[in-house]
């Protein structure tokens, strides 16, 4: 099936009613808890998992989706408005979003980051498109040492990236690859640390561990600490940048839309590091670099490209090969499997309707973003006025319902208690989330695929390093290492990654 | 700031030992043939050597990077996760209406101070409200409880 066949197919799966209103309804809940701060992609996505039980496998997927990249267009809103990210990946839209917003220019800040988040949406989904179908043909060759190679290459990065101890990240991910341990060995099925507990037996849910590590922890921080949230109060008109604001932009969109989705096919990345990189990347292009920080729409344009083109870029590894780079393709593959679609290379093939369909929902999505964004505004607006002392009682009605509904088990609230408690801890010494979820997502992965390496080998570790894309990836995860240790440049420009991840 | 990484570095390192002393109760297997405790053994192996390096770190007075270290209310935060403990017991007991307004009550009432009409009426229209959409609408399982409801 050639592109635009593939295309024209996909378009017509995509406006299929149920699919288009599975694809608002994302978007749409996507942008609501992208405005709202405390609650992200991850958490709203395991949420709402067990509701696509009843959906097509496609609809499913596309609403998932969808929740993603809606969620990086609300992000920016909060952040123009209040200084305070609406999720982590719009943390750099704070510093010259809110100053435009000081100035009286907020319109001109959240039309610019809009405009620029579809600018980017539209290329990343062009990109997949374009890339997607010859990297399946790579994918094809992949057998278990190339997948230790690959997932050797992701963890490294998603511990090498983070901004705080890179040690206590790599404790983590060991941590939740441990986890992943527990319930029934997948080769052998014996048990494994189950005490005999039918709870424990299943394994720990990935929904609770989500929901307790990102959204539970986030609530009792912010009750903890006592958040107050001040709305910038000015009437907010004119959301139409100038020409001259559009001369300013177009450069930053331009690049933010490439870097974003480059980076975001690489395992590890995620859509928060982008923006850092992008900020960065503005600041050291422009005329007047002490225009940043202070309201330079350049340093709102680009970042929000670049966080937007990431979540396309981060699809293709998971489309492709089935694996997935960051914390929320995590959760994304358990809507696939929970569906019985294995993403991969065979999904091409096999279900050409989920491919070309979420990939053609994704511009569609896009657009409903960028028609819905702008005019609703004022509602995200007042949204932000509810106070927390009512918003946080819900937050955490609904994390007790999406991991209940997941199982029908109380124990499992328990489980997302313990590991709410935990994530605060973690948050309160500085250790981070991101490189344990994704860690305890991919061990079964990680432990199957190096056991089968080691028995087709006889014992040998070296099979790791005699063929060509195993070899690649191990010496990708090493390059990773021995990188900001060579040049002092690329370690400066990591630093300035924040604590949080992919929340 | 000195020594604050000591504690949970600690914890951590005798959470690994406990683990890499469990995991070695099962078949290890052999490199050529690795068994169900292979990966196990390897991990909290690993799990405790770095946190013992941590520690050894912490302990030398060389914390690593400081992260967020705002003043937490512990007493808000310790009465919010009893009542969700006890609310997870008693949800397949009372069903998921009568547990859920009890809970928003007690968030509503004790800690946020809300006047007692507004609190009551918040809480029964949010339980209500919420069993409506996701039960009723969505089709979504939750704990019925005595009576059904």
């Amino acid at each position: 099936m050639d592109l635009l066949h593939g295309l024209t197919y996909g378009l017509a799966v995509s406006l299929q009613p149920g699919n288009l209103a599975a694809c608002f309804v994302g978007v749409f809940v996507g942008t609501l808890i992208g405005v709202l701060p405390g609650i992200g992609p991850v958490a709203t996505m395991s949420l709402l998992l067990p509701i696509t039980f009843t959906m097509s496998p496609t609809a499913s997927i596309i609403m998932m989706a969808g929740i993603y990249y809606g969620a990086m267009y609300g992000g920016s809103t909060t952040s123009i408005l209040v200084n305070i990210p609406g999720e982590a990946a719009s943390v750099v839209t704070c510093i010259d979003g809110y100053q435009m917003a000081r100035q009286g220019r907020a319109g001109p800040a959240l039309g610019i980051s809009a405009m620029g988040s579809f600018i980017a949406g539209t290329f990343s989904v062009v990109g997949i498109m374009l890339l997607a179908p010859p990297l399946t043909s790579i994918a094809l060759r992949f057998g278990p040492p190339e997948i230790f190679g690959l997932l050797l290459l992701g963890f490294t990065m998603v511990t090498y990236l983070t901004a705080g101890s890179k040690l206590k990240a790599v404790a983590m991910a060991l941590l939740g690859l441990l986890l992943g341990t527990v319930g029934l060995d997948p080769i052998s099925a014996r048990p494994r640390f189950t005490y005999g507990s039918v709870t424990l037996a299943d394994g720990l849910g990935l929904v609770p561990i989500i929901m307790g590590l990102f959204g539970v922890s986030e609530v009792l921080l912010n009750i903890g600490a006592g958040v107050e949230q001040e709305v910038f109060e000015t009437r907010i008109r004119g959301l139409l940048p100038s020409r001259e604001d559009w001369k300013r932009s177009a450069g930053p969109i331009a690049r933010g839309s490439v870097l974003g989705f480059l980076l975001g096919i690489l395992p590890g990345i995620g859509a928060i590091i982008p923006t850092f990189i992008s900020y960065a990347l503005e600041k050291r292009l422009a005329r007047q670099p002490e225009r940043f920080g202070k309201g330079a729409i350049e340093g709102v344009a680009g970042p929000e490209a670049a966080n937007n083109a990431a979540t396309g870029g981060s699809m293709i590894p998971l489309l492709t090969i089935g694996f997935a780079p960051n914390v929320v393709m995590a959760v994304l593959l358990g809507a696939f499997l929970i569906h019985g679609v294995q993403p991969g290379p065979l999904l091409i093939k096999e279900h050409p309707d989920i491919f070309w369909g979420v990939i053609a929902s994704m511009y569609v999505g896009n657009a409903m973003l960028l028609v819905l964004n702008l005019p609703l505004i004022g509602l995200w607006v007042q949204l932000l006025r509810v106070p927390y002392g009512i918003l946080f009682p819900l937050i955490l009605i609904f994390c007790v319902i999406g991991v209940y509904s997941e199982s029908s088990n109380v124990w499992d609230i328990v489980v997302m208690l313990a590991f709410g408690v935990l994530g605060l801890l973690m948050k309160r010494f500085g250790f981070e989330a991101a490189p344990l979820v994704l860690a305890f997502v991919l061990g079964r992965m990680a432990e199957e695929s190096i056991r089968q390496a080691l028995l087709m080998s006889g014992g040998r570790l070296s099979i790791l390093l005699t063929r060509p894309l195993a070899t690649a990836f191990v010496a990708a995860a090493l390059i990773v290492v021995v990188l900001p240790v060579a040049l002092p440049p690329v370690k400066r420009l990591l630093r300035t990654v924040p604590v949080e991840d992919v929340a | 700031m000195t020594g604050r990484d000591r504690l949970p570095t600690a914890v951590l390192l005798a959470f690994g030992l406990v683990a890499l002393e469990e995991a070695r109760k099962l078949r290890f297997g052999s490199i050529a043939r690795p068994g169900p405790g292979f990966f196990p053994v390897v991990l909290a192996a690993a799990f405790s050597l770095v946190c013992l390096v941590l520690l050894v770190g912490a302990v030398r007075g060389r914390d690593e990077d400081a992260p967020v270290a705002a003043r937490l209310g512990w007493a808000k935060i310790v009465a919010t996760m009893a009542a969700l403990f006890v609310y997870a017991l008693v949800l397949e007991v009372v069903g998921f209406v009568a547990a859920t307004f009890a809970l928003l009550l007690f968030f509503f009432r004790a800690l946020e101070r809300q006047r007692w009409p507004l609190a009551l009426a918040g809480s029964l229209v949010t339980a209500l409200l919420t069993y409506l959409v996701f039960k009723v609408w969505l089709h979504v399982q939750l704990p019925a409880g005595p009576g059904g409801g």
